[in-house]
C-alpha cells in the first residue's frame, strides 16, 4: 500500500475512465445455484417460519423467525408464549442484529492472541484436574440469571462433582430487591406476577410496568386489554403513577406524582399506615396527600381488582409493603416459585470480587456475563479481575470488557444459532432451536460445562435431549417435534403458590442527606448495556426523551436552574468520592431533588457501534443500593454536552390539542351512541379516490400506545431501513419510516405525555405527488403511495410539501457504500429481507404500508383464487405492537377491524383539515381521571 | 486586408455543421435503439452451460413435464434450478457413463453445486412472481418460447419493462386454459379475442389495475 495518492486531475480521470469501462461492459454474468440434495420442505422463495425463544435477564420470550433460504430476517413474538403473547419489544427485534454483528468474537484467544480450542482443552484441563482433586476448591463458575433446565442441570452436576465450586450470578438489572421484598413479606422469595387486565385500579409506586423488562410485553398486552374504551370494550382501568422521573407508565397514567427515591417508600408507608400498619413515617407534602388520599379511595373502592406495584429500584422493604398492602386490598397478584435455582442458589458478584482479592479463585468460568463492565463501580470488579492470579475463562458471544480480562476467551454461539432451553417469568418452559448454522466457529455453554465434567464431545442438542427425555414419559420424539414446533411446552407454566400471609417489614431509618439523590434505570433501548453495540438500538429515540446515541442526566427544570446548568450543558456528578461527566437534560416532570440516569451506555470494549458512546453510570453504582444514592452533587462544567435527540421539544400554541386528540372517559361515553363524526372534506380539485378494489388504511389507537418502539425496530427490521450514526442525527437527519411523536398536554409541572406513532399517511389526495417533476410518488390504486426509487432524482419537493415530515432522504448511501462504522461489513447482507429494496444514495424513502407483505397476501389469495381475507396483511408494526394499537386493514370492506375503528366517536384524521385525507387514521386518547382530583390539569 | 478563410472554408463549415447535425442524430439514434438490441436485452444469446443440457430431448423428446425438474413454479417466485439429485433419479439409471455428465456425477459425488450460468435475468428491483403467473393462465412459452425445440436455452422475449407492461395492459391474447399452462406447443385459437375476454374472467383478472408500480416494484 505504498503507491502515492492519486492527484486531484489523475482521480478524475480514473473516474471518467472507469465510468466509460462500467457503461460499456455488459451485465455481469450471473449464476444459479442449486442444491445438490434439496432438504425436505425447502422452497428458494418461500421462507419458513420457527418458533424458538430469545432470553432477557434470563427469561424467555417467545419469537417466531422468518427465515430465507436458510438466514433469519426478521423476529416476531410467537402467540403461543405467555411472555410474548405474539408481540416483540425493541429487544427482540434487535436480537436478530446482534446475530449478524460484525464485532462479534470469532476466534479463541489466549490473552489477545488468537489460538485454538486444541490449545485452550489442553491449558484448561489440568487446573480442572486440580481442581477435582481438591473437590472444587479455589473454582469458581460466574454467570447470568439462569433458567434453562439444561444448564441447571450441568450447573448441578457440576456442583455434585466439585462440591466445593463457588457459584456466582450476576445480573445487573435482575430482580434482587423484588425477590429479598418477598422473602422479607412471606418468609421465602416468591416472584409476583401481577395483571393489569385483572385490576381497575392499579397503583404504581415507582414501577414502570409498561417500559422495557422481560415481562413488559405481557403487561402492554394486558394494560391495553383493560383501556378499550371502545363499543364492544371490556372495562377502562385507572391508573395512577408515582415515580422520580417520567416513564412509559407514568405517561399513560391518568394522575402522576413527581417525588424523589426515598420519599416514594414514604408514600408507601402512608398507604400502609392508612390501611391500618403501625407505622408512622414522615409527613407527605400536600400534593402527593391528595394524591395518596384519592388513589387509596378508589383502591379501597375496587376490592379485589385493585392492585399496587413497585419496581426493582426500590428497596426490599417497599416491595415487602406493597405486598402487605395488596393483601389488605384483596387484589394480590399471582406468585410462583422464582424459575432457576432451586435450594441454596448462587451467590452474588460481590463475595466474588471479595474472592478474586483475597486470591481464593484459582479457576473461574465466566458464562454470559460481563462483570468487568456492568458490576458496581464501587466493588472494581475489573480491578480485581486484572490483578487476580487465577486461571480466567470467558465465554461469550463479544470479546467485551470482561473477555479483554480474562486469560482465554471463547466465543460463544448467539442464541439464535444454539440449541436450548429458557423459562418465561410464570415459569413455561420454551425449547430453542437454532435458526442458523453457525456464522463463526463458535460453542455453546453447555459444551464448556461438559469439557469441565470431564466430556469433551458435549453438545448442547445432545445436553436438551438428555434433560428433556429424562423428564418426559411416553414418546419423547413426539413430545419433542411438538415443543419445537410450537415454542412452548405446554402445561410447563410453574403453578400459582398462595402465598403465606405477608409480614410487616421494619423499615430501615431514613438518613436524609443534603444534594441531590440519584435514581439509576436500565435504558429503554441498551437495557444493562448488552446492546450497546446494537446500532438500531443507539438510534432508536428513547421514550419521551427522544434521546439517540448516548445518555444524559435527567433533571428537574428548577434544580438546574439553581444551579446554573443549561439544557443540554455538561455537568460532572460526583457521589461519595466517585465522579462522571454527562450531559444534563432538563426533564419536565423529573422530580426535584433527584437526578436521574440510565445504565448500559459508555461501554469501553463494545465493538465499532457501542464504544465510548455516552457516560458509564455504573460508575456511581454502589453494590448495596444499586439503584438510587443520596448527597449526590451537580457540578456545572459551562460546556456543551453534545447531546443527541431526534426532535428535540418544540413549544406549540395551542395546535397540540388538535394534532393529539384527548377525551376523558366520561367524555367518551357522553359521545358513545353518537354517529361517527363525518370526516373533513375540504373542496378538492383533485379527482376522488378510485374505490374498486381494495383500500389500505391504518387506524392507531393512542389510547393504547405505550410508546415502546417495538413498531419503529421492526419496520427497520423488515424494510431494510440503515442507521445513519451520530453526526448525521446532529444534522437533523434520520431514516426511521416511523416515528412516535410525544405530545405534552400537560403544564411544565405536571406533564401530561402522550404517543403518537406517526407512518406515512398514505394521503388519497397526496401533496407529495403533484410537486414531483418525475413521477417517482405516484398512487396505486389500492391506495398506497408508493415511492418509485429508479424514477427519483433526490428533488425533495416531496418531503418539503409533505406536512406529515414522514419521507426520508439518502443524503448519503447509508445502506448502499457510505454505511455508518461497521455497518457494511458483508456479515450484514445476509440480514437484509430479499422482499424489500435496498434503496441507493440521492433517492427518498418512506413508510410503504409494508407493501411486500400486501404482494405476498396478495399473490397468496390469486393463486388460491380468493380475495384477501381481513387480517391477512399484517404490517411489521402491527405485528410487533404489544398493545395491539395499530390495525391495518381494508377500509372499504366495512366490515374489516380498521373500518370499524373508523366509525369509533374518537375517530380523527391527523392534519385532515388540510384535505389530505389521510389513509392512517387515528383514535383519540381516552384518559380516565378521578373526578377527586379534577383540577383541570390532569 | 488579405483573406483569412480559403475559398473551400464555406464547403468544410457547411459539412461540418452537417455532420455535426447527423452525428447528433446517429448518436440519440443510438440510444433509442440500443437498449432494444440483443446487446443490451441479451435476447437469443447461447450462454455457455457448465453440462449441456438439452431442453429440446428432455422436453421435446421424452416429454417430461415442466414441473418435474421446476418443482416450486406453482408455489413460489422462482420456478427452481433442480438440485443434483434430481438429475440423478433418472441418470443413475441411463448414460451412466457418458461423458458429458460427468459434472453431474461429479456434483453428487463431492456433494458440490452445478453452477448453471443464468440466462433469464432480471434486474434485482423487479419481483417477477412465477407462481401467479402460472396459477393465472400464462404459459411458460408464453415468455421462454418453444422450450421443448431448443437444444440450449436462449432467453426469447426481450424481458424489458415495456415488453412486460404489453401482457400487463392487456393480458387477453396471452391467456390460455389451465390445462395448457405447460403446453410448449400451445398457439392463440383463432378465436382468442373472445376466449381470452372470458379467461379474464375466469382467473379473476383485474388488468386495469395490474400496471400500478406496486405490481413489480417494492
Amino acid at each position: 500500500m505504498s503507491a502515492p495518492p492519486l492527484t486531484r486531475r489523475q482521480a478524475a480521470l480514473a473516474l471518467i475512465a472507469s465510468a466509460a469501462s462500467l457503461a460499456s461492459c455488459d451485465r455481469p454474468e450471473e449464476e444459479i445455484v442449486p442444491y445438490v440434495e434439496q432438504p425436505e420442505r425447502v422452497v428458494p422463495g418461500v421462507p419458513l417460519r420457527f418458533a424458538t425463544a430469545l432470553p432477557l435477564d434470563g427469561y424467555a420470550r417467545g419469537v417466531i423467525a422468518t427465515v430465507h433460504e436458510g438466514r433469519p430476517v426478521k423476529l416476531e413474538g410467537n402467540p403461543a408464549h405467555p411472555g410474548s403473547g405474539g408481540a416483540t419489544d425493541v429487544f427482540l427485534e434487535a436480537e436478530l442484529l446482534a446475530l449478524y454483528d460484525p464485532d462479534r468474537s470469532r476466534a479463541v484467544r489466549e490473552g489477545t492472541r488468537i489460538a485454538s480450542w486444541e490449545g485452550f482443552l489442553s491449558a484448561f484441563l489440568p487446573p480442572m484436574r486440580a481442581a477435582s482433586a481438591r473437590g472444587g476448591e479455589g473454582l469458581s463458575l460466574l454467570t447470568g440469571h439462569v433458567t434453562s433446565p439444561t444448564l441447571l442441570r450441568l450447573i448441578d452436576e457440576l456442583r455434585a462433582r466439585y462440591p466445593r465450586l463457588r457459584w456466582h450470578a450476576h445480573q445487573a438489572v435482575g430482580e434482587a430487591n423484588a425477590l429479598a421484598g418477598a422473602a422479607l413479606a412471606f418468609g421465602r422469595p416468591l416472584l409476583a406476577l401481577p395483571r393489569l387486565d385483572r385490576a381497575a385500579v392499579v397503583l404504581a409506586i415507582d414501577a414502570d410496568p409498561l417500559g422495557p423488562g422481560p415481562d413488559g410485553i405481557r403487561h402492554g398486552r394486558e394494560f391495553a386489554a383493560r383501556r378499550a374504551a371502545r363499543r364492544e370494550g371490556g372495562g377502562f382501568s385507572r391508573l395512577y403513577a408515582a415515580e422520580p422521573a417520567m416513564t412509559q407508565t407514568g405517561a399513560k397514567a391518568d394522575h402522576r406524582l413527581a417525588l424523589p427515591p426515598a420519599a416514594l417508600g414514604d408514600l408507601a408507608a402512608h398507604l400502609a399506615a392508612r390501611l391500618g400498619a403501625p407505622l408512622s413515617p414522615p409527613a407527605l407534602p400536600p400534593a402527593a396527600a391528595r394524591f395518596l388520599d384519592a388513589a387509596l379511595a378508589d383502591l379501597r373502592a375496587h376490592p379485589g381488582e385493585a392492585l399496587v406495584v413497585t419496581g426493582e429500584w426500590q428497596p426490599p422493604e417497599v416491595h415487602a409493603l406493597v405486598h402487605w398492602i395488596n393483601e389488605r386490598l384483596g387484589g394480590a397478584p399471582a406468585f410462583v416459585e422464582p424459575p432457576g435455582a432451586a435450594g441454596d442458589g448462587p451467590a452474588g458478584i460481590g463475595e466474588l470480587a471479595g474472592d478474586l482479592r483475597a486470591g481464593r479463585v484459582e479457576t473461574l468460568l465466566v458464562l454470559g456475563a460481563n462483570p468487568a463492565y456492568d458490576a458496581p463501580g464501587e466493588l472494581d470488579l475489573a480491578g480485581a479481575l486484572r490483578g487476580s492470579q487465577a486461571f480466567t475463562v470467558h465465554l461469550g458471544a463479544w470479546r467485551d470488557e470482561t473477555a479483554a480480562l480474562c486469560r482465554w476467551h471463547l466465543p460463544e454461539h448467539h442464541p439464535l444459532e444454539d440449541w436450548g432451553d429458557l423459562r418465561a417469568r410464570d415459569g413455561t418452559v420454551s425449547l430453542c432451536q437454532p435458526l442458523i448454522r453457525p456464522l463463526y466457529g463458535t460453542r455453546s455453554a453447555a459444551w464448556l460445562l461438559g469439557v469441565a465434567l470431564g466430556r469433551l464431545d458435549d453438545t448442547s442438542h445432545g445436553a436438551l435431549r438428555a434433560t428433556w427425555s429424562a423428564r418426559q414419559e411416553g414418546d419423547f420424539e413426539a413430545w419433542w417435534r411438538r415443543a419445537l414446533h410450537d415454542g412452548v411446552v405446554a402445561g410447563s407454566a410453574a403453578p400459582a403458590v398462595p402465598p403465606p400471609p405477608a409480614r410487616l417489614p421494619s423499615l430501615p431509618e431514613r438518613v436524609a442527606g443534603d444534594g441531590l439523590a440519584l435514581a439509576l434505570r436500565p435504558d429503554p433501548t441498551l437495557w444493562d448495556g448488552r446492546y450497546a453495540n446494537n446500532a438500531w438500538l443507539q438510534e432508536c429515540p428513547k421514550p419521551l426523551t427522544r434521546l439517540v446515541w448516548g445518555n444524559a442526566a435527567l433533571m428537574a427544570p428548577e434544580d438546574a436552574a439553581a444551579r446554573g446548568i443549561g439544557d443540554g450543558e455538561m455537568i460532572r456528578l460526583e457521589l461519595a468520592g466517585r465522579s462522571l461527566e454527562v450531559p444534563a437534560l432538563l426533564a419536565p416532570g423529573t422530580a426535584p431533588g433527584a437526578v436521574v440516569l440510565a445504565l448500559g451506555h459508555g461501554r469501553r470494549r463494545a465493538g465499532a457501534i457501542g464504544d465510548g458512546v455516552g457516560a458509564d453510570a455504573y460508575a456511581l453504582r454502589r453494590a448495596g443500593a444499586p439503584w438510587s444514592a443520596e448527597g449526590l452533587a451537580a457540578v456545572r462544567l459551562g460546556r456543551p454536552g453534545g447531546l443527541l435527540r431526534e426532535q428535540p421539544g418544540q413549544r406549540l400554541e395551542g395546535e397540540a390539542k388538535e394534532l393529539f386528540q384527548t377525551l376523558s372517559l366520561d367524555g367518551f361515553s357522553a359521545r358513545r351512541s353518537d354517529p361517527p363524526p363525518a370526516p373533513s372534506r375540504p373542496p378538492s380539485l383533485n379527482p376522488d379516490a378510485a374505490r374498486d378494489t381494495y383500500a389500505w388504511g391504518m387506524v392507531i389507537d393512542t389510547t393504547l400506545c405505550i410508546g415502546c418502539n417495538a413498531c419503529v425496530v421492526a419496520c427497520q427490521s423488515e424494510n431494510n431501513v440503515p442507521v445513519v450514526g451520530p453526526e448525521q442525527v446532529a444534522g437533523g437527519r434520520d431514516m426511521h419510516w416511523l416515528r412516535i411523536d410525544t405530545y405534552d398536554l400537560g403544564t411544565p409541572e405536571a406533564p401530561s405525555p402522550g404517543f403518537q406513532p406517526v407512518p406515512c399517511m398514505h394521503c388519497e389526495h397526496a401533496p407529495c405527488e403533484p410537486v414531483c417533476p418525475v413521477a417517482a410518488s405516484v398512487h396505486d390504486a389500492e391506495g398506497l403511495n408508493v415511492q418509485v426509487y429508479n424514477r427519483c432524482i433526490g428533488t425533495r419537493f416531496c418531503q418539503a410539501n409533505c406536512p406529515y415530515k414522514v419521507r426520508r432522504f439518502n443524503w448519503y448511501g447509508y445502506a448502499d457504500g457510505q454505511e455508518y462504522a461497521n455497518q457494511g461489513a458483508p456479515v450484514l447482507a445476509a440480514q437484509r429481507n430479499p422482499e424489500v429494496t435496498v434503496r441507493a444514495r440521492g433517492v427518498m424513502e418512506k413508510c410503504t404500508y409494508c407493501t411486500q407483505r400486501i404482494s405476498a397476501a396478495r399473490r397468496a389469495a390469486e393463486r388460491e383464487g380468493r380475495p384477501i381475507r381481513d387480517g391477512e396483511v399484517v404490517t411489521a408494526c402491527q405485528a410487533a405492537c404489544p398493545s395491539g394499537a395499530i390495525v391495518f386493514g381494508d377500509i372499504g370492506d366495512p366490515a374489516s377491524a380498521a373500518a370499524r375503528l373508523r366509525q369509533e366517536p374518537q375517530h380523527y384524521a391527523l392534519l385532515g383539515h388540510l384535505g389530505t385525507r389521510p389513509r392512517t387514521t387515528y383514535l383519540a386518547e381516552v384518559s380516565n381521571p378521578n373526578p377527586a382530583l379534577d383540577d383541570g390539569a390532569a | 486586408m488579405p483573406q483569412i478563410f480559403p475559398a473551400y472554408a464555406n464547403t468544410v463549415a457547411r459539412a461540418a455543421i452537417l455532420g455535426a447535425v447527423a452525428l447528433g442524430c446517429l448518436g440519440i439514434g443510438l440510444l433509442v435503439a440500443l437498449p432494444a438490441t440483443s446487446h443490451v436485452t441479451r435476447q437469443d444469446i447461447i450462454v455457455e452451460q457448465p453440462v449441456q443440457f438439452s431442453h429440446e430431448h428432455h422436453v421435446g423428446g421424452l416429454g417430461i413435464d415442466c414441473r418435474y425438474c421446476h418443482t416450486s413454479v406453482e408455489q413460489s417466485r422462482y420456478a427452481g434450478i433442480p438440485p443434483t439429485h434430481t438429475c440423478m433419479t433418472c441418470h443413475s439409471q441411463l448414460w451412466t457413463n457418458a461423458e458429458i455428465l460427468a459434472p453431474v456425477r461429479r456434483s453428487l459425488a463431492e456433494g458440490v453445486p452445478i453452477r448453471w450460468q443464468r440466462v433469464h435475468a432480471l434486474p434485482d428491483y423487479v419481483y417477477f412472481d412465477h407462481s401467479v403467473h402460472v396459477t393465472n393462465g400464462v404459459g411458460c412459452s408464453t415468455c421462454h418460447g418453444a422450450i421443448n425445440r431448443m437444444p440450449q436455452v436462449r432467453q426469447v422475449a426481450p424481458l424489458t419493462m415495456g415488453w412486460c407492461l404489453d401482457c400487463h395492459r392487456n393480458p387477453a391474447p396471452n391467456l390460455r386454459p389451465a390445462s395448457e399452462i405447460y403446453n410448449m406447443e400451445w398457439r392463440p385459437p383463432a378465436d382468442q379475442r373472445e376466449r381470452g375476454g372470458r379467461l379474464l374472467e375466469h382467473y379473476g383478472i383485474r388488468s386495469e389495475h395490474l400496471s400500478d408500480c406496486s405490481r413489480c416494484h417494492r
